[in-house]
């Protein structure tokens, strides 16, 4: 017997193809060998020699390098004594020499078998559940307070983490802050200081951020004093300017005068500016430096303005990194500046002890579900074929989904990996209403008979999605994994998968 | 009709003696002769007693009214809920640590405690223990680490901590999920068998419209009474419209309302993954409803008691595979993840509880309907 394939098994197929390739990589990143840099830290030696996130690094000192373990050796026995020395470190299309005398500040991790992420309740990790003490965010303050920490995260060298506005059904606002391999303590201690700005010139602070607003406002989504002020083409680009207005208080526009009196000129090729630049400092780390211009050399204005360019490919990508950098700049200016005071309202810190152990649990636990659903579908039909297809079926349902998650970078948690058991066991419950009506004994045609069954199943889909609606919302968006999944998976279940499986049953019918 | 089937019957009785054949084959008659009488006796059982085989769901319904409201009386809540519902500490310790002897010492000190060990499926080894405590998180972790003599970090322990605040928070909000998203699952029914266009549509609006003011606008205690209250009124129009949307509507509800009186009556406590599991239960067990009157009220080739018999061996295969593998599940997963076992153990409740509500209860009610209209 010839197996014909109608379009919608080569859809099938093809979907299943693209969500191995979004699991897996393509080449399947299980081959790649090297150890990945999970996290640098800012301003440190190791940063200063080059090394960034998301590297992978081959070679160690010209021999190759497969796995933590003999990485982490190496590098430690190297380094005992206080002696500075140089390590060459290959990358998969650069060399970074390090000399130093301490062991590099980096994160190195072996790389990951799939694309797959997942959640904290997996991994390990802290987790906060923040909110404005007494008074409710707006999502535009939730935004600045987001912005703000992720900036302030940043500067620490944090990288593994996430911060996220969630709102529950209330629409009350809160930020959700989840970092990998962090305690709560650390956490805790994060978002309790609101972080601490400081502008200096040379050794003199100016003004800082905080209670006594030196820095009374700063002007940002207001195109009449934030905007883009002009882009010109330059050799292989475009470079943008951008300018803000900053108003500073009284206080601190006399101390910017009587500090900055005297500074000597300097001329310059773009300009002539004082001698001393003035630097941005967040939690007592230089983030950046302005020049200032001579015209405010000892005067006293509460108005100042700031302003900056970004270079880019094509105009559009000058004009957007012109506005990343300005907003960068604004996020650090308001820091400490915040209205209000947070409250942590859920603490969570997870240990991956368990972790390991609770995706061999689930996996064990689904494949024995499916073997148990393969062995009763099997005695009720007695063909093996219309079983496997089944079988088939509900597993390449998870494909789909584990693709659309990695494609997306959702982080699967315990939620969504509920949602997937889920969408398995309504999966099969259609698949065998597909079976029996394509097996009733009545003068309709086979094609007549399946259009009814999915009838009853698009009936059953909409049931099943709206239910779930509700969960994309409640519970501060904690639970919105499970709705995610479910929804994702009976969505692809009926527009993909169980289409293919009727066409099978059709054929192997006639 | 059932005359029709009485003289096939003769007929095929009278067909042994005069055409003589191998005698296996004149067995396999007999067999397939026994069977259709078999099919026959139910099916004339069901005809005559449909009505009464209401009582069975209607007296577990009122026993249930009973128990919730003396519930209700002695715990001033319809359910006991956990501390992700009401707030408080949940601490998992990684290593051996006899759950009982921590109970007994600890139960003075750490407010609702409750202690349960989880193990591996199977080796059968102790993994960790639980312990979850309405007392606040630093003060619990201290009387722990004093109890145990060693201090607990990332590397052997896990905590969780919600407040109060957000918890009943949490718990109103899941609530009123499970409330729309039942008078959406509503709606969608009666979208599918209901009749008049008009009044789909109107109803159709006021349930999306209050569940866009629920989710966006309304404070919470407001949005849980506009959407009972809508949920109420549109079932009321249902009821005048579309009987058979009723049926199945009121053996949703029931799955959930036996389910939530089985988790008390085994004093089993609520939490946000048992919520969930509800609002899966929701979607998952009107399936062999739709299925069910789906084919009895748009497949009238056939005859009703065949209909229905053959929605009937469907839908089994459906509900008794999907309680078997999720038993297997939850077999596996009962002594190492609370969550999941939660899920499992609604759903599987509820399934149960479907068998009986979709094949008696809504099986008699569309039944007493269509042969009431005319099939």
């Amino acid at each position: 017997m010839s197996f014909k394939f109608t379009w919608r098994i080569w859809m099938f197929l093809i979907i299943i193809f693209f969500s191995l390739i979004a699991i897996f990589g393509l080449p399947p990143v299980a081959f790649q060998n090297g150890i990945l840099v999970k996290g640098v830290e800012k301003n440190s030696s190791a940063f200063e020699a080059g090394f960034r996130e998301g590297q992978i690094i081959t070679h160690l000192d010209g021999n190759k390098i497969n796995d933590g373990d003999s990485l982490h050796n190496y590098l430690s026995s190297k380094y005992t004594d206080n002696s500075s020395k140089v390590t060459l470190f290959t990358t998969r299309n650069s060399e970074i020499v390090y000399f130093s005398n301490e062991l590099p500040a980096v994160v190195f991790s072996e790389i990951p078998s799939t694309k797959m992420k997942f959640g904290l309740d997996i991994v390990g990790g802290a987790r906060a559940l923040v909110k404005a003490e007494n008074k409710e965010l707006s999502s535009e303050e939730a935004q600045d307070l987001i912005s703000m920490t992720e900036t302030r995260f940043n500067e620490f060298g944090l990288t593994d983490m996430k911060v996220r506005q969630v709102s529950d059904l209330e629409g009350k606002n809160y930020m959700l802050i989840e970092i990998a391999g962090a305690t709560p303590k650390d956490l805790e201690d994060l978002i309790s200081k609101q972080g601490k700005f400081e502008a200096k010139i040379g050794n003199e602070t100016v003004f800082e951020g905080g209670l006594d607003k030196d820095i009374a406002s700063v002007c940002r989504r207001d195109a009449s004093c934030a905007y883009i002020e002009q882009c010109n083409k330059v050799e292989n680009g475009f470079f943008c300017t951008f300018k803000f207005g900053v108003t500073l208080s009284g206080d601190a526009a006399k101390r910017h005068a009587s500090i900055t009196r005297n500074l000597d000129v300097n001329t310059t090729s773009q300009g002539r500016y004082l001698s001393l630049p003035l630097d941005l400092y967040l939690d007592d780390v230089l983030v950046d430096s302005l020049l200032i211009s001579e015209g405010l050399k000892g005067v006293e204005t509460t108005q100042i303005q700031i302003s900056g360019s970004a270079t880019g490919d094509a105009k559009a990508t000058a004009i957007q990194s012109a506005e990343e950098e300005m907003n960068k700049l604004q996020t650090i200016l308001i820091t400490g500046s915040l209205p209000f005071k947070l409250e942590i309202v859920k603490l969570d810190s997870i240990s991956p002890a368990l972790g390991k152990d609770f995706l061999r649990i689930i996996l064990i636990a689904g494949l024995a579900s499916l073997g148990v659903v393969a062995l009763i579908i099997f005695a009720r039909y007695r063909k093996i074929k219309t079983s496997l297809a089944l079988l088939l079926t509900s597993f390449s349902e998870i494909i789909v989904i584990l693709g659309i998650a990695s494609f997306i970078n959702w982080n699967l948690d315990l939620p969504s990996i509920a949602g997937i058991l889920i969408v398995v066991g309504t999966g099969i419950d259609q698949q065998i209403i597909l079976i029996d009506e394509s097996k009733k004994k009545v003068t309709l045609t086979l094609s007549q008979k399946l259009k009814r069954a999915f009838a009853i199943i698009i009936g059953a889909y909409f049931t099943g999605v709206v239910a779930m609606l509700p969960l994309l919302w409640a519970g501060a968006g904690l639970l919105k994994g499970f709705a995610f999944t479910s929804i994702i998976g009976i969505t692809a279940g009926v527009l993909v998968t169980r289409p293919a499986f009727t066409d099978m049953i059709r054929k192997m019918e006639e | 009709m059932t005359f029709a089937f009485q003289s096939y019957f003769l007929r095929r009785a009278n067909c042994p003696g005069s055409t003589p054949g191998p005698r296996i084959n004149k067995m396999s008659e007999n067999n397939s002769t026994q069977k259709t009488t078999a099919k026959e006796r139910i099916s004339r059982f069901h005809d005559k007693y449909y009505k009464h085989l209401l009582i069975i769901p209607l007296l577990i319904f009122i026993l249930s009214i009973i128990y919730m409201s003396t519930f209700y009386i002695n715990n001033g809540d319809f359910i006991h809920k956990d501390i992700s519902l009401t707030g408080g500490t949940t601490i998992t310790i990684f290593s051996e640590i006899n759950a009982d002897e921590l109970r007994t010492a600890l139960s003075s000190k750490l407010e609702s405690l409750s202690v349960r060990e989880i193990s591996d499926f199977i080796t059968g080894e102790q993994k960790a223990v639980v312990i979850e405590t309405k007392t606040e998180s630093a003060e619990a972790k201290k009387i722990l680490e004093d109890y145990l003599g060693f201090s607990l970090d990332k590397k052997n322990s896990s905590i969780e901590f919600t407040g109060a605040v957000l918890s009943r928070g949490f718990f109103n909000q899941l609530l009123l999920a499970v409330i729309i998203a039942f008078s959406l699952m509503g709606w969608v029914i009666f979208l599918i068998f209901g009749k008049s266009a008009k009044i789909k549509m109107l109803t159709g609006a006021l349930v999306l419209i209050n569940t866009f003011l629920s989710f966006g606008v309304f404070n919470q205690s407001i949005a849980i009474i506009s959407s009972l209250v809508v949920l109420f009124f549109t079932l009321g129009v249902y009821f005048f419209y579309s009987i058979p949307s009723i049926a199945i509507i009121l053996s949703a509800f029931a799955d959930i309302f036996m389910t939530l009186v089985v988790l008390n009556l085994f004093g089993m406590q609520m939490s946000t993954a048992g919520i969930v599991a509800l609002l899966m239960l929701i979607g998952y067990s009107v399936d062999t409803d739709i299925l069910l009157t789906n084919k009895v009220l748009k497949n009238r080739e056939e005859s009703l008691n065949k209909n229905i018999f053959s929605s009937f061996k469907t839908g089994i295969t459906m509900t008794l595979t999907a309680i078997l593998s999720i038993s297997v599940a939850l077999l596996i997963v009962s002594s190492f993840s609370a969550v999941l076992t939660k899920i499992f153990a609604v759903i599987l409740i509820g399934l149960g509880f479907d068998i009986i509500n979709t094949w008696i209860t809504n099986v008699s009610i569309i039944k007493w309907y269509v042969l009431k209209k005319g099939y």
